[in-house]
């Protein structure tokens, strides 16, 4: 059994091996640039991935993350250029506010997590289009080549990559990383042996907030601009990006290394139908069907067994 | 409020019913005041507002909103959540325009069509949930992705063809005095009412939201309930992308994302449980009409979209709030 576990954990790891490995072949190379592209492109994906893997550890889901990316990459590109300091600073702190509210409702007033995140994502959205109407502001170009390097290097986003694990398996491994998913598997029973679980929940939501805050003004650095548009393909991605990482929505279990592998297998799929020459329509199709070849494999082999055991 | 709540004997037995009963009578009432003050807040801001033409246009307009949410109202109430309906909805428009090419010979093949793909990808969904254990966000989202994607491969990204005169004749047309697609819903609006409260299948479907084991006891299919529930759903995301076609006069890319969230909100906001098991299409109904006047007073007030997305955020986060509010303690604990 535990040897079992322990593929069932690092599975992601080799898809992405396998899927990286197809990508080399179909190119036929694979330079710095090209790991640069991944390692970068993938980074707010998997930080903004990793705060909804604090939430969906206690079994909540966090649909506002996007949204909040969204109003602090626009702060940061309106802010940057003329106060530095501010435009470093406020995307993080609005970050961990919006999580805090989050928080609130869900944790202190026990209101269904989809419901609280739905409403809050709709306001996030609509502070990020009174901030920022339209696509605009900037980022100056040295925040963007001490984030993610020259064009050609891939050190800073293998960096950036191994700083998010290594954060996230410390955070996981931490007391309070014990207590979460003590919660996310039986929220009756962490609370019995003395976990403060409302609490514990709080925090989940505010560093996921925090966490899509940063997710956002690495976007805004990576583009060296402001949209207020820009979190939105993060509701959908952040959840498939920990689910395809092997976290069960179900919470109480997954890892850091699982959620950063999800992030990349999602990145690296768009650039693999490109180079398989597959019209890109096909990405959204492949990205849902990936998505329930993962999450539905449990549920259809206990299923096919059932049908199997009525048969027999 | 706790201190009534715990008089209440706690016990094993099954609990009585009386908690929804107040919810449920409450939230459309209020639901249909606060649309009243919109009527007058629109007069103020635009005098003719309130008279019976304009407001019967309003009405046609939400009535897309309420046969959609007719579908989220079955879905919740069993507990789930179906955000797949955004491209079930385009896709069956896409279908339906492409195959009836503006034809009123062509009416009943193209809507049937159209209605299959709600059918096929509701069933989908239901078996998703029900047999892989896919917890229903997942399971729609990732549906609606696909419906997505296979929307673009089929029109090649243009949607082509128009709905037929026949068609368009009852989406944009009048009856009488009265816009033929407010009679439509509500027609419809009064049957699902009634079905879900008072026939056979709605009880199952409110059982099964309630407690699942309990009506797994009783003999009832949980399974097949949560699939037909699901399939209701696609279909009545088809239906209304056939009208809503018809209505626009021709299919678009992305026309089915302005309903999901709404339909969502609107099932919450007239008083049914996220949990499942409780509330009613009457309340749906009533949040969407409220709805459709408080967007239209907030456009003719000039307010922004970006305030409109808050004003709307805040209105869901404040209904949930008074539903807490209003649900007794025990129903809390148990439905969590």
């Amino acid at each position: 059994m535990r040897s079992r576990l322990q593929l069932g954990d690092n599975w992601p790891v080799l898809v992405f091996i396998a899927l990286l490995a197809v990508l080399i072949v179909l190119k036929g190379r694979f330079t710095g640039f090209d790991a640069r592209s991944l390692t970068v492109n993938a980074l707010p994906l998997a930080l903004i991935a990793m705060g909804q893997f604090l939430v969906v550890l206690t079994r909540g889901v966090d649909l506002s993350l996007g949204p909040i990316a969204s109003v602090a990459g626009a702060v940061m590109a309106l802010t940057v250029t003329d106060h530095p300091l501010l435009g470093g600073l406020a995307p993080i702190a609005i970050g961990l506010a919006a999580g805090l509210i989050n928080g609130l409702f869900v944790a202190r007033l026990s209101m269904p997590p989809i419901i609280v995140t739905l409403a809050t994502m709709s306001v996030w959205q609509g502070v990020a289009l009174i901030v920022l109407p339209d696509p605009g502001g900037a980022v100056p170009a040295e925040w963007g080549a001490a984030v993610s390097g020259g064009f050609s290097s891939p050190t800073m986003g293998i960096v950036g990559q191994l700083v998010v694990i290594i954060a996230g398996t410390w955070l996981l491994s931490s007391r309070f990383g014990l207590h979460l998913r003590a919660i996310g598997g039986d929220e009756a029973a962490a609370k019995m042996s003395g976990v403060r679980a409302v609490n514990v929940k709080l925090v989940a939501y505010v560093l996921a907030g925090g966490l899509a805050g940063l997710g956002g003004m690495y976007l805004s650095i990576s583009t060296a601009s402001g949209s207020p548009t820009v979190g939105d393909g993060f509701i959908l991605s952040s959840i498939a990006a920990v689910v395809i990482g092997g976290v069960p929505l179900s919470g109480g279990r997954g890892t850091a290394l699982g959620v950063a592998m999800g992030a990349l297998i999602l990145t690296i799929t768009g650039s693999l139908l490109y180079f398989a020459d597959v019209s890109s329509f096909y990405q959204s199709v492949i990205d849902g069907a990936i998505l329930l070849a993962v999450v539905g494999s449990a549920g259809a082999r206990d299923w096919l067994r059932s049908i199997a055991a009525v048969r027999a | 409020m706790t201190a009534t709540d715990e008089s209440q004997p706690a016990s094993a037995a099954p609990r009585p019913r009386q908690a929804s009963w107040n919810i449920r009578a409450v939230a459309p009432a209020m639901l249909v005041v606060l649309s009243l003050v919109l009527i007058g807040v629109g007069e103020f801001l635009a005098p003719g507002f309130a008279t019976a033409e304009n407001i019967l246009q309003l009405l046609k307009l939400a009535s897309y909103m309420g046969l959609v949410a007719i579908g989220q109202t079955v879905v919740m109430l069993t507990g789930g959540i179906d955000l797949s309906i955004a491209w079930v909805l385009t896709g069956s428009a896409v279908v339906f325009t492409a195959l009836c090419q503006g034809q009123d010979a062509n009416m009943p093949l193209a809507a049937a069509a159209a209605i299959s793909v709600g059918l096929v990808v509701g069933a989908i969904n239901g078996l998703g949930v029900v047999k892989l254990r896919i917890s229903p966000i997942v399971m729609t989202l990732a549906m609606n992705n696909i419906m997505l994607g296979a929307t673009l491969i089929y029109t090649g990204g243009t949607p082509s063809g128009a709905p037929s005169p026949g068609i368009r004749a009852l989406a944009t047309g009048n009856w009488g005095p009265v816009p033929a697609m407010v009679v439509v819903w509500a027609l419809i609006a009064a049957a699902t009412i009634v079905a879900i409260r008072y026939t056979r299948g709605g009880r199952m479907l409110l059982g099964v939201g309630e407690n699942p084991r309990v009506s797994y006891l009783t003999g009832i299919r949980n399974d097949w309930v949560v699939i037909a529930a699901y399939v209701i759903c696609g279909v009545s995301a088809s239906v209304t992308g056939i009208l809503f076609a018809a209505f626009s006069g021709s299919s678009f890319l992305g026309m089915g994302d302005q309903f999901v969230l709404p339909t969502v909100a609107a099932v919450v906001l007239g008083g049914t449980s996220m949990f499942g098991g409780r509330g009613g299409y009457g309340g749906t109904a009533a949040a969407v009409v409220f709805t459709t006047f408080l967007t239209t007073v907030l456009v003719m007030g000039n307010i922004s979209q970006g305030v409109r997305n808050i004003v709307f955020g805040v209105a869901v986060l404040a209904a949930i709030l008074a539903q807490r509010l209003m649900t007794r303690r025990d129903d809390r604990l148990e439905g969590g």
